[in-house]
């Protein structure tokens, strides 16, 4: 071929070629970025804030992201969603998917460090954590622990010093879809857990044991939602107490820093 | 001998052939599912009466079929002479048995890597003639098939993909030509509907949604904003063979939730639009809702019936719109007769005399987000309607619940992208949302029974002459309700969500009822 064909060839497809699915981001125009927020602030915001400081889902304002950091990693995580975790797949255009991820890099330029380690003494807040608080019969770190409640192995990685505080103070204040209360109400007593499943003639729940039950509505007295958490508000800790469980959540980073 | 052999095959291959008559005829019949509606005048009714409130609680599952799919399935199966014919998804296309549900052949489609559709990959069905099947395909092609093979007969590209452009709904037959929309109303396309030639699939006409300049309505556009101005095609259309006029609803004006850059009323966006099917001609319109800010598409199946209104026998168009208003029009003329909200609506006061709606003040999508009575998915959406002769009753699948609708910046369109005008979001609402399958007079659109769903649902209806209404549900549930009361009469857990519209036909003397639900295809009929 000749050499000026060759030339065209490249020209032709750093031209008119997209970029490379999943490689790179194609878009970092102002305007490609404000059609991104608001693609977020639809898809995306309400679990993981506005500001991508969280909320139900990961915080994104971080300098690594846990399940991949390169712009095909993200691009996938956005696309696909991640198994396992509420993160749904979204279902959005290539293009689309590209501009939330401009918004997410955004996100990135604030990351600070999402919880503080200071002040409070992290050993005391983890005898608080598997003693008097109880925690440990809801809450899973690493392989131990209860499933009723969320898993807390990267805690100190999604949530600020002050969203954890407020988590203990008010744990209703936001309750994530995956944990809302169902309470039932039947001949044989009262059973209260979290919302697993529902339709128009039964429900099913898990209960503090962790045992999964279900119910048939024709077969029970009253299926109530009430809203709220079933966690217990942590008012009784002091303003110590309060430091020390917050920095022993803060070094919660993943099964090691668990150990 | 071997000549008398010849033209009994040929009897026997001429018996097979399924003409327009047969189309007509077929809600007469009910043996068969020829087309989309199952008839031309989009009742969803099927004429037999072997299943009836008394005897369906025996129904039982018979056979499924699974195709591999990771999209919506929202095919209406067609029927005819032992033989069942689906799409899925991605444009394959099934030919199966309808007796055991094994499969004769299969059509596998190779679709472009990138393909630019809104609301999913999907596809809703077939239409059938002579030899032949006819399937729009996602990348805006027009295609018949063989119906004893499978094998591709011809192949029409109605416009490029790459612009926006898709073909979702099960196309049309009416007499030697079949009629085919476009989909993609997101993406700053231009609507349009067209007609091919069954034999050759060559393009007879085409009608623009949206007017061009100097065409009566294109004043209804500001600036240039007709050249994207929306106005998709994605739900098959009603025919009044009588009348010879074709019944066309139409989609949203784009972009969708900003009509700064598009002032005026946007006709034909939201409409049904009334087409000579021989070439394409507008014989009359009207609009559900001009300069419409919330996506209310008018892709409702538009129901044709021949009955009294007002003392006077008229021949009536009925819809209940994604708008939140149940409509009757004169058919042959397009006169405005009656209007009612038939779900709760927050954006109107009322419709007026000309059937116009009365706008609220404050109801348009604004940057802080705007809350408002039915949800961007509408009061109903395209699942289908059934009308039952026999109750005289109209029934509609309900969604009741509000959107936030919010406004954003539509300036620049770039061809095959998103064309939005900012978003919607349902999070803030969707807590006190529901369902409903709601049975309407057809005169006064006034509530004569309602049964309950769980959650607002994307499953069509069926009546049949046994008394029934069959309905599916997104919480998986397939019912049959009394014609007469709602009443739930039998119900089964299909295990996926119901996004599609049930057909009923007869295989070795007794009625089956088809549903597409998850990714399988599953039928019933007694033991």
């Amino acid at each position: 071929m000749h050499r000026c064909a060759w030339i065209y060839l490249f020209v032709f497809a750093c031209a008119v070629l997209p970029a490379q699915h999943g490689e790179e981001n194609p878009f970092d125009s102002h305007e490609a970025l404000t059609e991104g927020r608001l693609l977020y602030r639809t898809n995306c915001g309400v679990c993981h804030g506005m500001e991508g400081r969280s909320g139900r889902g990961a915080r994104l304002a971080v300098r690594e992201h846990r399940h991949g950091n390169s712009d095909a990693e993200l691009f996938r995580i956005i696309q696909n969603g991640i198994s396992g975790t509420e993160m749904p797949g979204l279902w959005l255009d290539e293009d689309s998917i590209w501009k939330i991820l401009l918004v997410v890099r955004t996100f990135e330029q604030n990351a600070g460090d999402a919880c503080e380690l200071q002040p409070g003494d992290a050993e005391a807040g983890r005898a608080l954590y598997f003693g008097r608080g109880g925690c440990r019969g809801c809450h899973t770190i690493g392989a131990e622990g209860g499933k009723l409640g969320p898993d807390l192995t990267y805690i100190g990685l999604n949530y600020s010093r002050d969203q954890l505080r407020i988590a203990l103070r008010d744990p209703a204040r936001d309750v994530a879809i995956r944990y809302r209360t169902v309470r039932v109400v039947s001949a044989d007593g009262r059973a209260e857990g979290v919302l697993l499943n529902e339709d128009a003639y039964s429900v099913h729940m898990m209960d503090p044991a962790g045992r999964l039950r279900s119910f048939l509505r024709h077969e029970v007295e009253s299926v109530r939602k009430p809203g709220g958490s079933l966690m217990p508000a942590y008012g009784n800790f002091n303003s110590v107490e309060m430091d020390d469980i917050l920095a022993f959540m803060c070094t919660l980073r993943g099964p090691e820093a668990a150990q | 001998m071997k000549l008398l052999a010849l033209l009994i095959a040929a009897g026997a291959t001429l018996g097979a052939q399924v003409t327009v008559e047969d189309i007509r005829s077929d809600p007469e019949r009910g043996e068969d599912w020829l087309s989309y509606h199952g008839g031309y005048e989009g009742w969803r009714h099927a004429a037999l009466d072997e299943l009836t409130p008394e005897t369906v609680g025996d129904l039982r599952l018979k056979w499924v079929f699974q195709a591999r799919m990771d999209q919506k399935f929202e095919t209406t199966p067609l029927i005819h002479d032992g033989v069942m014919y689906f799409t899925v998804p991605q444009n394959d296309v099934y030919a199966v048995d309808a007796e055991t549900g094994r499969g004769l052949w299969h059509y596998s489609r190779e679709l472009p890597p990138k393909l630019i559709a809104c609301c999913g990959e999907i596809n809703r069905g077939l239409a059938m003639h002579g030899d032949k099947l006819f399937m729009a395909t996602l990348d805006a092609k027009v295609i018949a098939l063989d119906r004893s093979t499978g094998r591709v007969l011809w192949e029409t590209e109605m416009i490029d993909y790459s612009q926006g452009y898709s073909g979702t709904h099960a196309p049309l037959v009416v007499k030697d030509k079949v009629i085919v929309g476009v989909a993609g109303a997101e993406y700053g396309i231009r609507g349009f509907i067209d007609a091919y030639d069954i034999a050759t699939g060559e393009r007879a006409w085409r009608f623009y949604t949206v007017p061009g300049e100097l065409e009566p309505g294109n004043d209804t556009w500001s600036g240039d904003s007709w050249k994207t101005g929306g106005g998709s095609v994605w739900i098959t259309p009603s025919y009044d063979p009588e009348a010879n006029l074709l019944y066309v609803g139409t989609g949203n004006p784009g972009p969708d939730w900003n009509g700064d850059v598009r002032l005026g009323d946007n006709l034909y966006t939201d409409s049904v639009v009334a087409l000579n099917p021989d070439d394409g001609t507008l014989s009359w319109h009207f609009q559900f809702t001009p300069h419409d800010t919330h996506d209310w598409d008018a892709a409702q199946v538009l129901v044709l019936v021949d009955r009294e209104f007002r003392g006077e026998e008229r021949k009536l168009l009925i819809t209940a719109n994604r708008n939140g208003f149940y409509y009757v029009l004169d058919r042959l003329t397009g006169k405005y007769l009656h209007g009612r909200e038939f779900v709760k609506q927050t954006w109107a006061s009322g419709l007026d005399d000309s059937g116009r709606p009365v706008l609220l003040e404050g109801k348009d999508p604004s940057e802080a987000g705007t809350k408002v009575y039915p949800m961007v998915a509408g009061g109903t959406n395209w699942m289908s309607p059934s009308y039952s002769p026999l109750t005289d009753l109209y029934y509609v699948t309900c969604r009741e619940g509000a959107s936030m609708y919010y406004k954003g910046p539509a300036d620049d369109h770039q061809p095959g992208t998103r064309f939005w005008g900012s978003m919607f979001m349902n999070e803030e609402t969707n807590h006190e949302w529901y369902g409903a399958v709601r049975a309407l007079d057809p005169e006064t659109g006034r509530l004569v029974w309602e049964h309950k769903l769980f959650q607002p649902a994307w499953a069509g209806l069926l009546s049949t002459a046994g008394g029934l209404v069959f309905a599916g549900a997104q919480d998986g549930w397939f019912k049959a309700l009394d014609a007469k009361s709602g009443e739930e009469k039998w119900r089964i857990q299909l295990g996926g969500p119901i996004l599609a519209s049930p057909v009923s036909y007869e295989s070795r003397g007794r009625q089956h009822v088809a549903i597409a639900a998850g990714q399988g295809l599953f039928v019933f009929a007694l033991p």
